[in-house]
């Protein structure tokens, strides 16, 4: 039984390994993006428990700067992917556009919160 | 007509000057003494005290304390600056006197000298006690004690007394040691203990007790030890000096000129230390020594010179005061290390002692606490023999305003760095997303 587990796991992440490298390059750079935003709001959370919330809005406008444009990314993502048939009719640009867009609203509302 | 009426006008313009010769506020001596006495031979017989008065520049006026015609005031002002009372048997001033009037001379800032002797009058009596002073009541006690008497005692009932036991303060007493003891020779007072502008002067050593000498002791005496008060000063809260003393002849030739030894010591003394002891108890009481001024608060911010309406919270601020000292002819700067200033509301919330310079400038700086409200600057100096300073000033403190707060908080700084990391990062991502291969 246990070794079957192991083997199982194993073979998942060699599945979902080879699955990855198979997409397209440009999802891959959303994903490196994803990635680096959340990386970058876990370090905030955990300067924050050392240090104590006294900005709060300073850490709350750092926080959602990071997830904000993380979700954002996502949604690109989502709208870009080949695969999905719900977006199949969505040009790729227009979803960029709205990407930046969004983006520049979120960072406008962060810097007027980060005081 | 006009001769009276010119005659009045040149009388009254040589009376303005005599009404300027009392004490004021820059010349805080005092002037005209009233020597009330009720035998014309104290005169004589105290004279040497008399002497050094007359010769310190006092105005001594001799009456009898029962004369008709004596007054303190007339038409409201105050004729005399001092009074001394030798008259221990008096039932009843004369002229507008009595013990409230004296209460009320007292009242005026004036200064008093009050003896009683083996027979003090209720008069006298009543007059101590508005001081907080009460002589014993048994009128016929005396201050005996059996091991401080002086050894020259002719009547050998050891009610002539060595005393020693002085207050240590060089205000009071002048700054040269008193060697001898005082010869003391009276009815014995204890204080008030309610009362706590009066205290000590001269004690009775723990030995002494207050008896009739010439009977013999039915119960034990009330007054014992050093709760026994020979001498006793007063200084009222607007700093009038009133000197409560048991025994008349402490002030007498006779006792000044004896010599002195204590019973069971082996010094003997040429000269009593009487002489001494009056001299410096008169130049303290009659304001030649020990009275302060003190000029104006003054404080600002550190860097400016005006005095603002208004600080802010942990503002820097430096507060100085001037404090001088009469010496008897002219202001002195006083020097001292223990004046404080308090920055008060409800309760000090900085206090700090003030430093010296040789100029009689007193001065520190702090900064304002994290509170804000209406404070005052007080300086509350009261040391003994010393005149009560009593200073105070206002002044608000503000909290800061919304544009003085730090423009960048420096615990915040790696949350400004996040933000502007994401928005380079979202930035260059979206050049590579654009242009990648």
């Amino acid at each position: 039984m246990v070794k079957s587990t192991t083997k199982d796991a194993q073979d998942l992440f060699h599945s979902l390994r080879s699955t990855y490298v198979a997409t397209p390059t440009n999802l891959k750079i959303i994903d490196l993006y994803v990635c680096f935003a959340v990386f970058t709001a876990l370090i905030q959370v955990a300067y924050m428990a050392l240090v104590g919330s006294f900005p709060f809005n300073s850490f709350l406008s750092g926080v959602l700067s990071c997830i904000g444009t993380a979700v954002l990314a996502v949604c690109l993502r989502i709208q870009v992917n080949k695969e999905n048939k719900e977006f199949k009719d969505l040009a790729p640009e227009r979803a960029f556009a709205d990407f930046v867009l969004c983006n520049l609203v979120l960072h406008l509302v962060i810097i007027n919160f980060l005081g | 007509m006009m001769n009276l009426s010119r005659s009045v006008a040149l009388i009254s313009l040589f009376l303005l000057p005599l009404l300027s010769f009392s004490f004021s506020v820059d010349n805080p001596t005092d002037r005209r003494v009233l020597v009330l006495l009720d035998d014309l031979s104290l005169k004589s017989s105290h004279s040497i005290f008399f002497n050094t008065l007359k010769s310190r520049g006092f105005d001594l006026d001799f009456k009898l304390a029962d004369d008709s015609k004596l007054a303190l005031q007339r038409y409201g002002q105050y004729l005399y600056d001092g009074l001394i009372i030798f008259a221990p048997s008096t039932e009843r001033l004369g002229g507008s006197l009595d013990s409230k009037s004296i209460a009320d001379f007292v009242d005026s800032g004036r200064d008093l000298i009050l003896s009683a002797d083996t027979s003090a009058s209720d008069l006298i009596r009543s007059i101590a006690t508005e001081c907080g002073v009460d002589f014993d009541e048994d009128s016929s006690a005396m201050v005996i004690d059996h091991t401080s008497f002086s050894v020259s005692d002719v009547d050998g009932d050891h009610t002539l007394i060595a005393a020693d036991d002085l207050v240590k303060s060089d205000v009071i007493l002048g700054k040269a040691k008193i060697e001898a003891p005082v010869l003391f020779r009276g009815v014995a007072h204890s204080l008030n203990p309610t009362n706590n502008l009066v205290f000590k002067v001269l004690s009775a050593s723990p030995s002494a007790y207050s008896a009739n000498p010439s009977s013999k002791l039915s119960s034990p005496p009330q007054l014992t030890g050093s709760a026994i008060s020979l001498v006793s000063v007063l200084q009222a809260r607007n700093n009038a000096r009133v000197v409560i003393s048991g025994s008349l002849q402490l002030f007498s030739d006779r006792l000044i000129r004896s010599g002195v030894q204590k019973a069971g010591s082996h010094n003997q003394y040429e000269k009593s230390g009487n002489e001494q002891f009056v001299t410096e108890l008169s130049k303290w009481v009659f304001h030649e020594r020990g009275h302060l001024k003190a000029g104006s608060l003054v404080h600002h911010r550190v860097g400016e010179t005006d005095e603002p309406a208004i600080y802010r919270i942990k503002d820097d601020l430096e507060f100085s005061v001037e404090i001088y000292e009469w010496s008897g002819k002219s202001w002195e700067p006083y020097v001292a290390n223990d004046v404080q200033v308090q920055f008060y509301m409800m309760s000090p919330y900085v206090l700090k002692t003030l430093s010296a310079d040789k100029k009689g400038l007193f001065h520190t700086s702090f900064k304002v606490p994290d509170v804000y409200g209406v404070f005052q600057f007080k300086v509350e100096y009261e040391m003994l023999g010393y005149t009560t300073l009593s200073l105070s000033k206002q002044i608000p403190v503000r909290p800061y305003r919304h544009n003085e707060y730090e423009r960048f908080i420096p615990t915040a700084y790696p949350y400004y760095g996040a933000c502007f990391t994401t928005m380079a990062g979202f930035f260059v991502f979206s050049f590579v997303y654009l242009y990648h291969k």
